[in-house]
């Protein structure tokens, strides 16, 4: 009797999981197959790619191993890689920077919170491309408002646009206007996870203003700060829009960056080898960048 | 330390302030206040032109609506049956086949948009095509090159995970005893618990669907009919002179302003109005990952 109940409630168990192992397979099959054609066949596509010389419209692709990658370090592309790296890492670490202050004096009882609040977030919401045509408005060197405002002044204006130095600047300071926001809101929603108790045990303790920041408050943020860098040099390495609307890469590619460069190579040369070369040298150097970080921020986790 | 909260503030705020007042002078009237625009009187002009025939807002405003439409509905539906999947059902492999679908979040999209773009322009049959895939262009300008990739959206399969997560399986143990299917599992007893976070899903697909520019830049510029709202308005903030037929030698920025405060402005005001949605949506990964 009880032996029957217990095959009984086996069985009954058997059924469910071959059940759920069916409806699980049922729902993932389409989408695999649908995730494997367009993300994990492309992937191996454009590694392959990279070792041909091809337009991508006729013909076939003809195997002209490293070339592409040689090409790499030839001309410009080496200063294209610089200004790449330059470029995600001066952005990433002003704005995590900026984003970390900002928040820390959001998190206390100030006036009109949250209409800073928004105010810090809304950058974000607007769309890279236009803002950063619309940002000519600022720099243009002969209608722009800063130059306008030199000529009031009695002083001569600077042609920003053949000024790599210059040119940088707008860019980082573009991106970060755009790009604080996302950081902001995570900091502050961390900030707002730690717990009051444990300020309030540190207080107890004696600690002060600035001993709680460093000794409390910056430990607890640190599994953000560690999250925010590393999905941030994601994004920050495929800046585009800016490079390719502010500055078009000049003067003579020293603003130049690889998202723009792949872009001109694949869709405008039709030159898909060199494209593809890009691709995978870009691939390559955010995963060793995320990597890297992500041993050098979780080193002293344990003790923390 | 307040100073830096001021200072930064100007200067987020001073392009948008910028711009909008902008927006609100005369061409002459801009020219001639070089610190800041300041309209002595209402001027609407910039906004009345771009309501005409000569800028197709409208048609840019339809076809992006289009995509919306369609990107909340597909990438929507596949998280609601992939989220239960991997939060409900127990089969062997589902683990590993989670962190393949997450390990595309690693990589930079360019490593598979030129693949995807020619797979699309030699879509056998498609554009001009022959059977081979040769001889026209394809999907590219066409519609499906801009409805046929990113279906499958792994950040809101783990945000739909999460969700399931948190939900207790009594609800659904109760439905299964009155002998309701998963079908209708999902359709009572869980979609109406899901509307949270659908609704971050909604609001982060039509904000990042309203500004995508790289792909129909990419796969669509070719095409007037089919352009998108930023890509149209990009290609068109500078035109403003050509438009209100003033002399070609200057910019007309009050025009582009004008431009792109309306292109700015449905995207604020959703914040605006749902901000806590925003705020649980960018949160999302780091405080549940």
């Amino acid at each position: 009797m009880a032996g029957s109940v217990q095959t009984a409630a086996r069985r009954k168990g058997t059924s469910l999981r071959r059940r759920q192992t069916r409806e699980f397979w049922l729902i993932l099959t389409p989408i695999l197959a649908y995730y494997s054609l367009f993300f994990l066949f492309p992937v191996f596509a454009n590694f392959l790619i990279s070792f041909t010389r091809w337009n991508g419209i006729s013909g076939a692709p003809r195997w002209v191993g490293l070339f592409n990658y040689r090409m790499y370090l030839t001309q410009d592309y080496p200063l294209i890689v610089m200004n790449t790296a330059l470029f995600a890492v001066l952005i990433l670490v002003a704005e995590t920077a900026l984003a970390l202050l900002i928040a820390l004096l959001l998190n206390q009882q100030i006036v009109a919170r949250g209409l800073f609040r928004a105010l810090w977030y809304i950058p974000t919401l607007t769309s890279a491309a236009i803002m950063a045509q619309v940002s000519l408005a600022f720099f243009s060197p002969y209608d722009g408002m800063i130059n306008a405002v030199l000529k009031s002044l009695g002083r001569p204006i600077v042609v920003w646009t053949t000024n790599a130095f210059w040119m940088r600047l707008f860019i980082v300071l573009y991106s970060i206007w755009r790009g604080v926001g996302g950081p902001v809101v995570l900091f502050l929603a961390a900030l707002q996870g730690i717990h009051r108790e444990i300020h309030e045990a540190a207080m107890v303790d004696g600690a002060k203003g600035r001993e709680m920041l460093r000794y409390i408050t910056l430990p607890l943020l640190r599994p953000m700060v560690i999250f925010v860098l590393i999905t941030g040099m994601i994004g920050s390495f495929q800046i585009f829009e800016a490079v390719m609307l502010m500055s078009k890469g000049g003067p003579s590619n020293q603003t130049n960056v690889m998202l723009l460069q792949i872009y001109n190579d694949a869709f405008m040369n039709a030159n898909m080898g060199v494209a593809s070369a890009g691709a995978v040298i870009m691939a390559i150097l955010l995963l060793w960048f995320s990597l890297t970080n992500m041993r050098i921020l979780s080193r002293g986790q344990v003790e923390g | 330390m307040y100073a830096v909260l001021i200072v930064g503030s100007l200067f987020m705020a001073f392009p948008l302030l910028y711009g909008f007042f902008g927006s609100l002078c005369s061409f002459e009237e801009f020219y001639n206040s070089p610190l800041f625009p300041f309209p002595r009187h209402l001027y609407l002009e910039n906004y009345r032109v771009l309501f005409t025939p000569s800028v197709s807002l409208g048609l840019w405003v339809a076809n992006t609506l289009v995509r919306i439409g369609w990107y909340i509905l597909i990438p929507g539906t596949v998280a609601v049956f992939a989220g239960y999947a991997f939060a409900r059902l127990q089969a062997r492999g589902r683990d590993a086949v989670f962190l393949y679908l997450l390990s595309s979040m690693m990589l930079p999209g360019i490593v598979y948009f030129i693949p995807t773009y020619i797979m699309l322009a030699r879509f056998p049959g498609s554009g001009g095509n022959n059977w081979l895939g040769q001889g026209g262009h394809g999907f590219i300008n066409e519609w499906p090159a801009l409805l046929l990739t990113g279906w499958v959206n792994v950040y809101y399969i783990f945000l739909l995970r999460q969700t399931y997560y948190s939900i207790p399986s009594d609800f659904e143990e109760a439905a299964r005893v009155d002998g309701a299917g998963t079908l209708r599992v999902l359709w009572d007893v869980y979609l109406p618990m899901l509307k949270p976070t659908l609704t971050v899903l909604v609001i982060f697909q039509f904000v990042s669907l309203w500004n995508d520019y790289q792909w129909p830049l990419i796969v669509s510029a070719g095409n007037p009919k089919i352009t998108t709202l930023a890509l149209g308005v990009q290609r068109t903030l500078l035109s403003g002179a050509y438009i209100k037929k003033l002399p070609p030698s200057t910019t007309d920025w009050p025009f582009a302003f004008a431009l792109a405060m309306v292109a700015t402005l449905p995207t604020v005001l959703l914040f605006l109005w749902l901000q806590s949605y925003f705020v649980e949506g960018v949160q999302g990964f780091a405080l549940k990952g």
